[in-house]
């Protein structure tokens, strides 16, 4: 390791990796440290973002929160979180053992893109936006500002550029219930097999669901989604039969877990009835809260 | 048949009588046997001040790295160093060329290469060290070392390994038992079958393996390791250097968790090499990576069964296959299959038995001993087989386990006769008449952990409750032969006693134990344990429950000889035999009251020493037909499980394990609740979440994310619901090891509760969630 910079502010981060090319944007450190420690990655310069308040909460912006990327997940599992946006304050809860969350950050997890990062499947189905800041800009500090949806740079179609980072996250506040549900294979923390997020958007009459850990990144069951939105009477209970949850969840299923070839293998079968599971509870539990 | 219910109760409550204190006012302290003593560790192992080989540090060192393949098999064409020798900060490399002594090694078969120089056997084997001057230096050096290789087919499933070409010279059968016992025509009028397998568990000690290696003046070298057989370790060292053993010093540091044979000689050895080559100390603290492939692995296990019984359900015979996956080289897969076929039916009476074990070689990663081997993985097949024939019959699972039980005086289908105490019936009837815990539709919602974890997915309407029961046995020491001798010595100067006993403290308490006897016999409170190093005579390796059986026997007669001493100017003085004084409470008084002195003061200005061996009654090999006495001790184990399965999603949460061992002799409460409680948890990952995954030999995901260890949140409550005290009287203080039996017996309640729970099959070790899904509730 050649040098570690502590930027005080983003401008300052955004310079600072423009000047050193090399150098690895680093937050709570829970993937990359590991990779350094294993010796699989050996940054010529880290450039820590602990140290910039400005990206370590969240504000309110016309309908929306404009969540800082240093949020941890401790901090967005607490009550006042969950009260804003609970499928997101659900996942950072389940995003692995204490020691993990207090260090792991939202905008950690949108950057490693682990298949099984928790918090992307609630991303994905609230349609976020991250605000991208990087060099460049016209003004006195030199940073611009750029926004691309979460699904853009998980699905590889917008890339981060050099110097540039996530700054911020823009989430709808829906003021609707919301789910986050994960299977994994034990009682204790752990990976997901598979995922699910789901929000209700009753303005826009919507349900908006992603399934994640199944694929590279968090898959939206579209048609699924507009079908079962069209189901539910927004005006009066919202509630659904249970054959119309079940027939949501193997829709959801089928959308997102595709034979792969014939005979379709048992670990497939099993992995789709996961899905169709969790998918129907999650909007079971969300029509019913 | 002595008080084990008052025995559960002292274990319950832990108010246990504690020993007089040493003078009025001061603090009372715990001392002899039966008393929940504490380690003397303790406390610096919770502040984190215990020292561990990975503390270590020497001016001047050096660090090591070591070069292992990437590939399950492959030969090698060419090894090129120059480059990582020509790095800056580079002191030495070394391969199978620079290994003065022997060029193999094996603790029981020197079959495996210190580095690998024609074939790669298996993901992982060493094939060269580096000594540099930084970490990370040696490390890129390592991986700067060219190596060519041919790759060659991966024997990777156990089955192909009887018709595949020879992994090495000495062929891919390692052992081949067929046992038969009875008469082979003998039929039962219910016959069930089943195939079992059962996952690669690791014994992942939670700290990884690491060393120290100092060269001496004199030639020789010191390794500083948490080495848990330093004798057998510095024999192989010392082979491999070319040295007389006595100028090979293994020093055992503390050992951070050994439930197996712990410090893969595959990096000792390169450690000492390079100390001796550099003239320097040389380092190596292994990552968690190198620590999943270095080390030895449970046998993954196939076996297929069938049971005859007769309409009552009691047993007429057994037939078994047994397939044990050695990996590429013996290790303990000897001894391990040995066990697996002797109780291959279980702790019950079987008539006639007919089982073939076999240990073969693959590509896979190594096996090795690993607690409770070989014993576990025929308890998961024969207790899924008595769930069969219970469903078969329509007898309940506790019921027909009880019309078979075995008891002392009953022969194993070895020709063996279990002589030592055997209290099934009682173990079984302990978990089985117990209350079972409250349904969670009895207690506030918030309060239930459904499976899946707090405010995870599980939903109440698809959770089933199965209650199953496991039986199982294991055996203690050293089976088959196995010369087993321990050395202890007692020196007593000023009152301070000290032991010196080569048995390694991995955790298990022995130095505690130690502790208590030396107390219990001299009544001395204060007792130290000395380090342990090859200097002192050896104690044999700890496993198998051997260090309290052996090597306390040893503490304890040297600590008689020492009283000997003590007293026999007072009995001479005063005319009587030396039994005619009792030591207690701290003080030495006459039979008859006349005479009486503290202890303290008997030894003021006293330095006594005596040595003793302890050697248990020798045993024998299996003969040809699987025949033969070849355990000394036999322990028991019952276990009732209780799980929750969300059935839709096939996650399983163990709610309670109910469990009554047979422990001969309580002699310190906490520690022998704390070695169940243990054993239990790491049965509950073989259960439900430990393999380590291989595809095409290459392990998946080395790192404890990948490989699930059970946390507090999977870990059930234990209870403990009898303990049965029935002293085995050919083992000192007639007390039997305890950590073994839960491990074997565990996973097998637990499959057992999930059949229970979902009606599925439930044969593969560990329980995926996709084998314990089922319809919905109806």
């Amino acid at each position: 390791m050649q040098s570690v910079t502590l930027p005080a502010s983003l401008d300052e981060a955004v310079a600072a990796l423009t000047a050193m090319p090399a150098a690895v944007p680093v937050a709570g450190g829970t993937d990359l440290m590991a990779a350094v420690n294993a010796g699989l990655l050996r940054p010529a310069a880290l450039v820590g973002l602990g140290r910039i308040n400005e990206i370590r909460g969240w504000q309110y912006q016309d309908g929306h929160a404009l969540l800082g990327a240093g949020l941890t997940h401790a901090r967005m599992g607490r009550p006042d979180f969950a009260a804003l946006i609970p499928a997101l304050a659900a996942a950072a809860r389940a995003a692995g053992p204490p020691q993990i969350r207090n260090a792991g950050t939202l905008g950690g997890n949108i950057a490693s893109a682990a298949p099984t990062g928790d918090a992307l499947p609630v991303l994905a189905a609230l349609e976020a936006v991250l605000v991208i800041v990087g060099p460049g800009g016209l003004g006195d500090s030199g940073v611009a500002r750029r926004e691309i949806p979460v699904s853009h740079l998980l699905a590889g179609r917008e890339m981060l550029r050099p110097g540039e980072l996530i700054g911020f996250v823009r989430v709808p506040l829906l003021h609707a219930p919301q789910v986050f549900l994960k299977a994994t294979g034990r009682t204790g923390p752990g990976r997901a097999v598979a995922s699910v997020g789901l929000v209700l958007d009753p303005a826009r009459r919507g349900v908006r669901c992603a399934i994640g850990a199944v694929a590279p990144m968090p898959l939206r069951p579209l048609e699924a989604e507009q079908w079962v939105a069209s189901l539910i009477d927004w005006d009066g209970e919202r509630g659904l039969a249970p054959e119309a949850l079940e027939a949501f969840g193997e829709y959801v299923a089928a959308a997102c877990v595709p034979d792969q070839g014939e005979p379709v293998a048992a670990g497939v079968l099993h992995l789709r009835r996961t899905v169709a599971v969790l998918a129907r509870r999650a909007l079971g539990r969300a029509l019913s809260s | 048949m002595s008080g084990h219910d008052a025995a559960t109760t002292t274990l319950m409550t832990t108010t246990v009588p504690t020993g007089a204190g040493a003078g009025d006012g001061e603090p009372e302290v715990l001392r002899g046997i039966g008393v929940s003593v504490p380690s003397a560790h303790a406390r610096a192992k919770t502040e984190g001040t215990f020292p561990y080989a990975a503390d270590l540090w020497a001016e001047g060192l050096l660090w090591a790295a070591v070069l292992r393949s990437p590939h399950a098999h492959a030969r090698i064409l060419s090894i090129d160093t120059t480059a990582a020798a020509a790095m800056p900060g580079v002191r030495a490399v070394v391969t199978h060329a620079d290994v003065p002594g022997a060029t193999t090694h094996g603790r029981r078969i020197a079959d495996r290469p210190v580095f690998a120089h024609d074939v790669v056997r298996h993901h992982g084997e060493p094939i060269a060290a580096v000594a540099a001057d930084h970490p990370d230096t040696a490390r890129l050096a390592a991986a700067a070392i060219a190596v060519e290789y041919e790759l060659l087919d991966a024997v990777t499933d156990p089955e192909q390994s009887f018709g595949a070409p020879a992994l090495h010279p000495d062929g891919n059968l390692i052992r081949h038992i067929p046992l038969r016992y009875g008469d082979p025509e003998a039929t039962g009028e219910v016959v069930v079958e089943g195939l079992y397998r059962i996952g690669r568990q690791d014994p992942a000690p939670i700290g990884a393996e690491a060393g120290l290696a100092v060269p001496r003046p004199d030639g020789g070298v010191e390794i500083y390791t948490a080495s848990t057989d330093p004798h057998t370790d510095r024999d192989l060292a010392a082979a491999c250097f070319g040295l007389d053993p006595d100028r090979v010093r293994v020093v055992v540091t503390g050992v951070p968790g050994a439930t197996a044979d712990r410090e893969d000689p595959a990096f000792q050895l390169p450690l000492g090499l390079l100390a001796l080559r550099t003239g320097c100390p040389v380092k190596l603290a292994a990552t968690r990576e190198e620590s999943f492939l270095g080390h030895s692995h449970r046998h993954p296990t196939l076996l297929r069964y069938r049971h005859h019984a007769d309409a009552e359900g009691r047993l007429v015979k057994v037939e078994a296959q047994i397939l044990m996956d050695a990996g590429a080289y013996a290790d303990a897969s000897s001894e391990s299959l040995a066990a697996a076929v002797a109780f291959a039916c279980g702790p019950y009476v079987v008539p006639h038995a007919f089982v073939e074990g076999w240990a073969v070689r693959t590509n896979n990663p190594p096996s090795g001993h690993v607690r409770g081997e070989g014993a576990m993985q025929v308890c998961a097949a024969y207790e899924g087989q008595m769930d069969k024939l219970a469903a078969a019959l329509g007898i309940d699972g506790a019921e027909i386990r009880m019309r078979n039980v075995l008891a002392t005086g009953d022969l194993l289908p070895t020709g063996q006769t279990v002589t030592c105490p055997a209290p099934v019936a009682e173990l079984l009837r302990a978990v089985r008449d117990v209350e079972l815990p409250s349904l969670p539709k009895d207690t506030p919602e918030e309060e239930w952990l459904l499976p899946g974890g707090p405010e995870g997915a599980g939903e109440p309407g698809a959770v089933r409750r199965g209650v199953g029961y496991g039986v199982g046995m294991v055996h203690m020491l050293g089976a088959e032969g196995t010369d087993e001798v321990s050395t202890a010595t007692v020196k007593v100067v000023d009152g301070v006693a000290t032991v010196i006993c080569a048995a390694v403290d991995t955790g298990q308490g022995f130095s505690t134990l130690a502790r208590q006897i030396v107390q219990e016999v001299l009544g001395v409170d204060e007792v130290v344990t000395a380090p342990v190093d090859t200097d002192q005579p050896p104690a044999g390796p700890a496993a198998h429950g051997r260090h309290t059986w052996v090597s306390g026997g040893a503490v304890e007669r040297a600590a008689k000889m020492v009283r000997t001493q003590l007293l026999q100017p007072m009995a001479h003085k005063l005319g009587m035999s030396t039994e005619l004084l009792q030591i207690q409470d701290g003080r030495i008084t006459s039979y008859d009251g006349a005479f009486s002195t503290t202890v303290a003061e008997a030894m003021a200005g006293k330095e006594l020493w005596a040595t003793a061996q302890c050697r248990p009654h020798p045993t024998e090999p299996l003969d040809a037909d699987g025949q033969g006495d070849a355990f000394v001790g036999l322990a028991f184990c019952a276990i009732r499980a209780v799980v929750d399965v969300d059935v839709e999603l096939g996650s399983v949460r163990v709610v309670e394990l109910a469990v009554a061992q047979d422990v001969g002799r309580i002699l310190n409460p906490a520690q022998l609740e704390a070695r169940i409680e243990a054993g239990v948890t790491q049965g509950v990952g073989a259960a439900l979440t430990e393999n380590l995954r291989s595809v095409a030999g290459v392990i998946r995901h080395p790192d404890l994310t990948g490989y699930a260890l059970p946390t507090s949140l999977d870990a059930p409550a234990v209870r403990i619901v009898k303990l049965v005290e029935e002293r085995d009287v050919v083992a000192p203080f007639g007390a039997k090891a305890a950590s073994a039996v839960p491990v074997v017996t565990t996973p097998s309640a637990i499959a057992s509760a999930v059949r229970a729970a979902t009606g599925r099959p439930v044969n593969r070790l560990p329980i995926r969630p996709s084998a314990a899904v089922a319809a919905p509730n109806s």
